[in-house]
């Protein structure tokens, strides 16, 4: 027997005791010559490893809390063979070993950040439109009163969505009061354009063109693409985001990506090529508000946050014009006042600032 | 026997950071190679480092707790507060739209209360998880109180420290701390802490005084600058930076004051924690605390950022340094502890904590 001394508690009381060991059939015996205590018999493999640190060995009892025993240095060979390994970085990861397991995860990191951003276009087409139009509608509402009405601005609004939207793609085109130079597409298939876009157009063809861009996002489902990355996002990362801030604005905030936006202004191109309107004075529109980035009211033009202009998209536009196409504006000119006043005309509309969202 | 004398040393903290930094970076790599996950078991293994280099008297501390019981509390705190949360979230939004905005409200304010709840619930679960899964000498601490009545008086005297202008916000702190450790045990023995705020009140009156103090200055000084009137331009930029020195002061002064409050209440919070024949005493002055926060800007600056990962380190380094026991403990006496203990951590709540109790 060996006279290498151990400390030792047992679990019951703090009493901190200097023992030996004693071998006895699988496992051993703890003494205290001095006091001539002796221990419960413990089998090696009841033995748990409660850490080693400063050259201070320590182990624990798989069935006694708070039973320990320890020692400074080397333990002897023949106790050493018996006693188990810890752990250092994890039991999965000490499998491996802290190099192939963090190369494991760097790829399995990779594939999810990639499936996280590629999943939703993939999965956003398998939701049912019901759904998607039930969630829009539960969304919206009435837009807190906010739509303008007046029997004139509707036909109007009409007479364009009749020309740009002439299968009706889009379940509902409104016209909201809002002082914004935005238009937005929420889930369900639902466009509004905001009554700032409508004062700062300087013709029907104009909005022609951002309407029939919102109508690409409807058709390729854009929305529903955006929330589910969104959430998704929120969830891989641990529900940052998912907690912040309105889930409107959030909505309203959705960017859908340079390709998305590329394939709305292409249907957009589409659109106005089947209403002989012609994509020009969309072309003056981007150019004119993009020369205005910089100035103060550059902070309510909320549609070039979300849709970032760029010479290329401008020029597509242009490049789109055919000489001699034949084009007529997309409104009579009667429409086109009636459009601009509709939200000013109506009576029962919400202000925007007059009503909580 | 048995018996142990102790003074201001009690603690002594043995770690240096050389022998942490393999910890350190291996946990950074691990962590940012798992998209966070590995931040629970990178929590584990720094407060076994942390512990195992603690000396309580004559002997380390012991840290049990493993990384899945912190993961298991991260996702209890999802499922719980984040769920209800997101949905309320989900729901208002919708229901605002609709017009309900008063149901919005109520159900709002319930989530916000609901969530206040489980915040001051957490804070006693984790002082409470800490405890058990912290050993001496084969001995734990614990609580048998789920926290559940807590998380009331949480609600309430937080409420209560917001009246009379935040007059009461010293009492409410101190009487929560009070309440809360006296529900903490270790061994046989219940924790009593009669931390006392009248102490702590004079410095909590320097928030109020500050900004008078700044008004009385900043008029002074431009009354001195008056008379002098030269031209517009350099007058305007002496007024710019006036104001600038004056904001700098106010957020530099509220910083300090503080510092020096929170200093003087752990010191008084600590002072009246007693556990059996110990007081524990804490020594930090508001000069430690200052430099404390220095070195840790200093740090986090001077490596870009990587520095953060020692923080933890640090802050456990300066509560270990600063704190004393005095009086007697008698080992014999120390006697396992049966209170209950729980599956899962502390949640998201290690995240908030600045790593002592």
């Amino acid at each position: 027997m060996s006279d290498f001394r151990f400390w030792h508690y047992d679990g019951v009381t703090a009493v901190r005791r200097g023992v030996l060991l004693r071998r006895s059939g699988d496992g051993f015996l703890l003494e205290e010559p001095e006091s001539g205590w002796t221990g419960a018999p413990v089998h090696w493999s009841d033995l748990t490893v409660i850490g080693a640190e400063g050259g201070r060995s320590a182990y624990g009892h798989s069935a006694i809390p708070g039973w320990r025993m320890g020692f400074s240095g080397e333990a002897p060979t023949e106790i050493a063979a018996h006693l188990p390994k810890g752990e250092r970085y994890g039991r999965w990861i000490d499998r491996f070993g802290l190099w192939p397991a963090a190369g494991v995860f760097t790829v399995v990191a990779a594939l999810v950040v990639w499936g996280a951003l590629e999943a939703p276009a993939a999965i956003a087409p398998l939701v049912p439109l019901a759904w998607e139009n039930r969630m829009g509608d539960s969304m919206v509402g009435d837009f807190g009163g906010r739509f303008c009405h007046t029997p004139t601005g509707d036909a109007a609004l009409r007479a364009l969505v009749e020309q740009i939207d002439p299968d009706h793609e889009a379940r509902e085109i409104a016209l909201a009061n809002i002082p914004m130079v935005n238009a937005v597409t929420l889930p369900g298939g639902r466009i509004i354009l905001f009554d700032g876009l409508i004062q700062q157009a300087s013709s029907p063809d104009e909005v022609a063109g951002v309407l029939g861009h919102e109508l690409g996002h409807v058709r390729h489902r854009d929305t529903m693409t955006g929330l589910i990355r969104q959430l998704g996002l929120s969830a891989v990362l641990g529900g940052a985001g998912g907690d912040a801030g309105g889930y409107l604005n959030g909505v309203l905030a959705l960017s859908y990506g340079r390709e998305a936006e590329a394939a709305a202004d292409g249907v957009a191109i589409d659109q106005m090529r089947r209403a002989s309107i012609s994509p020009a004075a969309t072309s003056t529109f981007f150019e004119r508000l993009g020369g205005k980035q910089e100035g103060a009211e550059a902070r309510a033009m909320t549609w070039l946050s979300s849709h970032p202009l760029s010479t290329d998209r401008r020029r597509r536009f242009a490049a789109a014009v055919r000489p001699g196409g034949g084009y007529r504006p997309a409104l009579s000119q009667a429409d086109w006042k009636a459009l601009r006043a509709s939200c000013a005309a109506d009576p029962k509309v919400a202000k925007f600032w007059g009503r909580p969202f | 026997m048995d018996q142990e004398r102790i003074g201001r040393e009690g603690f002594v903290f043995e770690g240096n950071w050389r022998a942490y930094a393999p910890i350190a970076f291996t946990n950074l790599l691990l962590t940012i190679v798992t998209l966070g996950i590995y931040r629970f078991w990178a929590t584990t293994r720094t407060r076994r480092y942390l512990w195992a280099n603690t000396r309580f008297i004559d002997d380390q501390l012991e840290w049990t707790g493993t990384g899945k019981e912190l993961f298991l509390g991260f996702l209890m705190v999802l499922v719980l507060i984040g769920g209800p949360f997101l949905f309320l979230q989900f729901g208002a939004q919708a229901l605002i739209l609709q017009g309900h905005a008063g149901i919005a409200g109520l159900l709002g304010l319930a989530s916000v209360v609901t969530i206040f709840y489980m915040v001051g619930v957490a804070r006693f679960r984790a002082l409470r998880y800490r405890l058990s899964r912290t050993w001496w000498h084969g001995i734990r601490g614990g609580s048998d109180n789920q926290g559940f009545g807590y998380g009331v008086s949480y609600i309430w005297k937080s409420f209560v420290g917001t009246l009379a202008a935040g007059l009461m916000i010293p009492w409410s702190l101190m009487s929560l701390w009070n309440e809360r450790w006296n529900k903490m045990s270790f061994g046989p023995h219940s924790f009593e802490a009669a931390g006392d705020h009248g102490p702590t009140f004079k410095r909590f009156l320097l928030f109020y005084l500050l900004p008078i103090l700044l008004l009385i200055g900043g008029t002074m000084v431009a009354m001195m600058r008056t008379p002098e009137a030269g031209s517009a331009g350099p007058q305007m930029a002496g007024a710019i930076l006036g104001v600038i020195a004056f904001v700098l002061a106010f957020y530099l002064g509220l910083g300090l004051i503080a510092l020096a409050f929170y200093a003087k209440f752990f010191r008084e919070a600590v002072d009246g924690l007693s556990l059996a024949g110990l007081n524990f005493h804490f020594y930090a002055r508001t000069k430690d605390w200052l430099l404390l926060f220095l070195g840790d800007i200093a740090l986090v600056i001077c490596t870009l950022g990587i520095g953060a990962i020692f923080l933890q380190y640090r802050h456990w380094k300066f509560f270990a340094t600063h704190m004393g026991a005095t009086g007697e403990i008698y080992t014999d006496e120390l006697t396992q502890s049966h209170t209950k203990t729980s599956r899962h951590g502390e949640g998201l709540l290690d995240a908030l904590d600045v790593g002592a109790f």
